[in-house]
C-alpha cells in the first residue's frame, strides 16, 4: 500500500529524513518510535503532503501512485489520513460543516453524488458512537476551546467519517489521560480491517498496549535503524533509546 | 483649484433665509473642515479624485424615473420602503408604514419644522468633515422621517438610494425617533448610472429617551465614489445598533459618529468589508461618551484582496463626566495579496477615571496551518480558503439579532466572498 524508499526530506535546508525506507501493507499496524527530534512527525507530515517539507530524494508511493505529484487534498481523497499531534483550532467553522464539506468533496472527486442531509446525519450518528463524542461538541467551532482529549477524539471522529485506507496517528497519545487514551484506541481498533492500515507515531510504549502493532520501527536521525515486532517496543521501554544508539 | 471659494459663491444664489443661515454657519468653519481633511483623509484621496472628475456644484432636477423603479422593484424584499433617486425622495414609489411621517423638509408643517429645525445640521459633522460641509451646502431637499412614540416595529423599513441620472448626487435626511419607539432601517445605495459618479449622503438621527434603533447599511457600487456620514445623537436609555457592509466602489468613505449624550446609552457598531481590485473602503467612526454609565461596543472586520485598500479609524472619547463608561473597540483584517493594504488606527481620549476601555487591531494573512488542516481532509485549497473567510465574517453576522437581516447579510457576504475565490 505505502512504499517509501530512501526518502530524504528537509525543512528550510535542514535535512531531517536521511534515507528512510518503509513498506506498509493492508491489514497491518506499524509503530514508529524514536527519540525527540528523530524525524517522526516529519515523516507523518511528508506522507500527508505538508508543503513546508521538501522531498529531495527517494520514492514515496501510495497504491502505486507517486505521492510527490499529489497535493494534500488529493492524498486525502486517495485514502490517506493524518491525525494531527496538535489539531488546529478554527473559530467560525463547525466540525459538522467541516466534515460535510470534506465527505462531499471526496465523493465528488470520485464522481459520486453528495450525501443529502439525512444520509450525512445518519453517517455522523454512527461514527459519533464509535469515539463517544457528543453532538454539541461537533456543532461547535473546530477544536475551539476543546480540551486535549476532546481534540484527539475529534481527530479519530474525523478519521471514522472519512474511512481512510492509511491512517497516520501522530503522537495521538500526547495530552491524553488513561480514560481518553482507551476511548481513542478503541475507536482506532474498531476502524481496523484487513483493507486498511495504520501507522502509529509515538515515543512511548504505553499507546501500543491499546493499539497493538504488527511491526515496530525505531527512527533515529532520519532513518529507520531497527525493526521488529511488538516486543521491540517493550525492550525499548526497558532499555531506552541509548541502547540502540550504542548498538549502531 | 479653490473649492472653498466655489462653495462660498454657491451660497450667494440661495434665497431662503433660514437655509442661508444654516449654510453660512458651515461656511464660517469651511477653512477648518478643509484643513482637517488632510489628516482625516490621509489614506483616502477622495477629494483629489472627485474634484478632478466631477462638477460638485451642478444643480440636479427631480426627474421622473421609470426604468430604475422596475429594476429596483425586483430587489425590494421588505414590505416597507422609502425610495430616493439622485437625492430626491419619491413618495409615489415608496410604501410606508403607519405611525411614521415621511416628508421633504420643504413640505413640513410649522410644528414639524419646529421639531426638525432642532436637528437639522445640529448633529452632523459639517463643521469638521469637508464632505459633510459640501453636502450641507449643495444638497437639495432634506428627507425627514419621524417616528412617534407608539411606533414599534421589527419589520425593517428599507431606505433605497439610487444613483441614476447625474454624475453627482447628494442625499440628505434626518430621522427622529420619539420616546420608546423601536425601529429598524435597512439603507442601500444602488448604482444604476453605468458611469463614474460621486454620491454623498449625510444622515442625522435623534434617539429620544428609551428609543431603540437598528440600522443596516449596504452599498452596491461599480465605478463610484461615495461619501456617507451617519450621525446619531442619543438620549437617556436609548440603544443603537449599526451594521455596515462595504464591498465595492472606487473610493467609499463611511463616517459613523455617535454621541452618547445622556446616561445609560448603548451603541453597538459592527462593520464588515471585503474588497478587491483597486477598491478603497474607509470606515471612520467616533463615539463620544458624554455622560455616565454608557456602553459602546465596536467591531469591524475586513478582507483585502487584489490591489485594494482598507482604512479604519475608530475614535472613542470619554468625557470627564462619563464615569462608569464601558467602551470596546476591535478591528481585524486579513490581507490576501501582496498588493493589498490596510491602515488601521484606534484613537482613545479619556478624561474620566472610572472607565473600562479596550481597543485592538490586527492585520494578518490566511493561516496556512488551518488551510493545511482542512486540505488534509480532502477539501480543495479554494474551498478551504472560502470556509476560513466565511468563518472570519461569521463573528460579525452573529451579532445581528434579527433573523431575517441575519440571512440577508449572510447571503450578501457569501456572494462577495465567492468572488475572492475566482482568482
Amino acid at each position: 500500500m505505502l512504499k517509501i524508499k530512501n526518502l530524504h526530506a528537509s525543512v528550510e535546508d535542514t535535512k531531517i529524513l536521511k534515507g528512510l525506507s518503509l513498506e506498509v501493507n493492508s491489514g497491518e499496524v506499524h509503530a514508529i518510535m524514536g527519540p525527540n527530534g528523530s524525524g517522526k512527525s516529519t515523516l507523518a507530515s511528508v506522507i500527508a503532503g505538508r508543503e513546508d517539507y521538501d522531498v529531495t530524494e527517494g520514492i514515496i508511493d501510495f497504491q502505486d501512485k507517486d505521492l510527490k505529484e499529489l497535493g494534500p487534498e488529493e492524498r486525502a481523497r486517495e485514502g490517506i489520513f493524518l491525525a494531527f499531534q496538535y489539531p488546529i483550532e478554527i473559530p467560525g467553522v463547525s466540525t459538522t460543516n467541516f466534515m460535510k464539506t470534506a465527505v462531499n468533496q471526496i465523493r465528488e472527486s470520485k464522481g459520486k453524488k453528495p450525501l443529502d442531509a439525512v444520509a450525512f446525519l445518519k453517517l455522523m450518528k454512527e461514527k459519533m458512537k464509535l469515539v463517544n463524542i457528543r453532538q454539541d461538541l461537533l456543532s461547535r467551532s473546530i477544536n475551539d476551546g476543546f480540551s486535549g482529549g476532546e481534540k484527539k477524539r475529534n481527530e479519530i471522529f474525523q478519521m471514522a467519517m472519512l474511512n481512510p485506507k492509511l491512517s497516520i496517528l501522530d503522537e495521538t497519545d500526547s495530552g491524553l489521560d488513561i480514560d481518553a487514551l482507551k476511548i481513542v484506541s478503541n475507536g482506532v481498533n474498531a476502524l481496523k480491517s484487513n483493507k486498511n492500515a495504520t501507522v502509529v507515531v509515538t515515543h512511548y510504549q504505553r499507546l501500543l498496549d491499546y493499539i497493538v502493532p504488527d511491526f515496530v520501527h525505531v527512527l533515529m536521525d532520519g532513518k529507520i535503524v531497527k525493526s521488529g515486532d511488538k516486543n521491540l517496543a517493550l525492550e525499548l521501554e526497558e532499555k531506552g533509546y541509548d541502547w540502540i544508539k550504542s548498538e549502531n | 483649484m479653490n473649492i472653498t471659494e466655489d462653495l462660498k459663491k454657491f451660497l450667494d444664489g440661495e434665497d431662503d433665509t433660514k437655509s442661508q443661515k444654516r449654510k453660512s454657519d458651515v461656511i464660517k468653519s469651511i477653512d477648518k473642515s478643509y484643513s482637517l481633511q488632510k489628516e482625516e483623509y490621509k489614506y483616502t484621496p477622495l477629494l483629489k479624485k472627485i474634484n478632478k472628475r466631477f462638477n460638485l456644484f451642478a444643480q440636479n432636477k427631480n426627474i421622473r424615473s421609470q426604468k430604475s423603479y422596475s429594476e429596483i422593484k425586483k430587489s425590494i424584499d421588505s414590505k416597507f420602503y422609502i425610495l430616493c433617486i439622485d437625492g430626491f425622495y419619491k413618495p409615489e414609489l415608496s410604501n410606508i408604514p403607519q405611525n411614521i411621517s415621511i416628508k421633504n423638509y420643504s413640505d413640513l408643517s410649522e410644528n414639524e419644522i419646529n421639531l426638525f429645525e432642532k436637528i437639522y445640521q445640529k448633529y452632523d459633522d459639517s463643521k469638521s468633515d469637508f464632505f459633510s460641509s459640501i453636502n450641507s451646502i449643495t444638497h437639495n431637499d432634506c428627507l425627514t422621517i419621524s417616528l412617534d412614540n407608539s411606533f414599534k416595529s421589527e419589520e425593517q423599513i428599507s431606505i433605497i438610494n439610487i444613483i441614476e441620472n447625474y454624475e453627482v448626487s447628494n442625499f440628505r435626511k434626518m430621522i427622529f425617533c420619539d420616546k420608546s419607539s423601536e425601529a429598524s432601517f435597512f439603507e442601500r445605495f444602488i448604482d444604476l448610472s453605468q458611469a463614474e459618479s460621486f454620491s454623498s449622503s449625510v444622515t442625522e438621527i435623534y434617539l429620544s429617551e428609551n428609543a431603540k434603533l437598528n440600522y443596516y447599511t449596504t452599498q452596491d457600487f461599480k465605478e463610484n465614489y461615495h461619501y456617507n456620514s451617519i450621525n446619531t445623537f442619543q438620549r437617556r436609555d436609548s440603544i443603537s445598533n449599526f451594521y455596515t457592509l462595504s464591498f465595492s466602489g472606487s473610493i467609499v468613505r463611511n463616517n459613523l459618529n455617535i454621541c452618547l449624550n445622556d446616561k445609560n446609552c448603548y451603541a453597538n457598531m459592527y462593520g464588515f468589508y471585503a474588497i478587491n481590485d483597486k477598491c478603497l473602503v474607509d470606515n471612520h467612526t467616533s463615539v463620544d461618551h458624554v455622560d455616565e454609565n454608557s456602553l459602546s461596543n465596536e467591531h469591524y472586520k475586513g478582507i483585502m484582496g487584489g490591489r485594494s485598500n482598507g482604512v479604519f479609524n475608530g475614535k472613542i472619547f470619554v468625557r470627564q463626566k462619563a464615569q462608569k463608561t464601558n467602551a470596546f473597540q476591535a478591528n481585524n483584517n486579513i490581507i490576501l495579496s501582496d498588493k493589498a493594504k490596510v491602515n488601521t488606527k484606534p484613537q482613545l481620549e479619556i478624561w474620566a477615571d472610572d472607565v473600562k476601555c479596550s481597543h485592538g487591531c490586527t492585520v494578518g494573512q490566511m493561516d496556512e496551518d488551518a488551510i493545511f488542516y482542512l486540505m488534509s481532509r480532502g477539501i480543495s485549497r479554494k474551498k478551504s480558503i472560502s470556509l476560513l473567510l466565511s468563518a472570519f465574517s461569521s463573528e460579525i453576522i452573529e451579532k445581528i439579532i434579527d433573523n431575517k437581516m441575519k440571512s440577508v447579510f449572510t447571503s450578501l457576504i457569501k456572494n462577495q466572498l465567492d468572488k475572492f475565490n475566482d482568482e
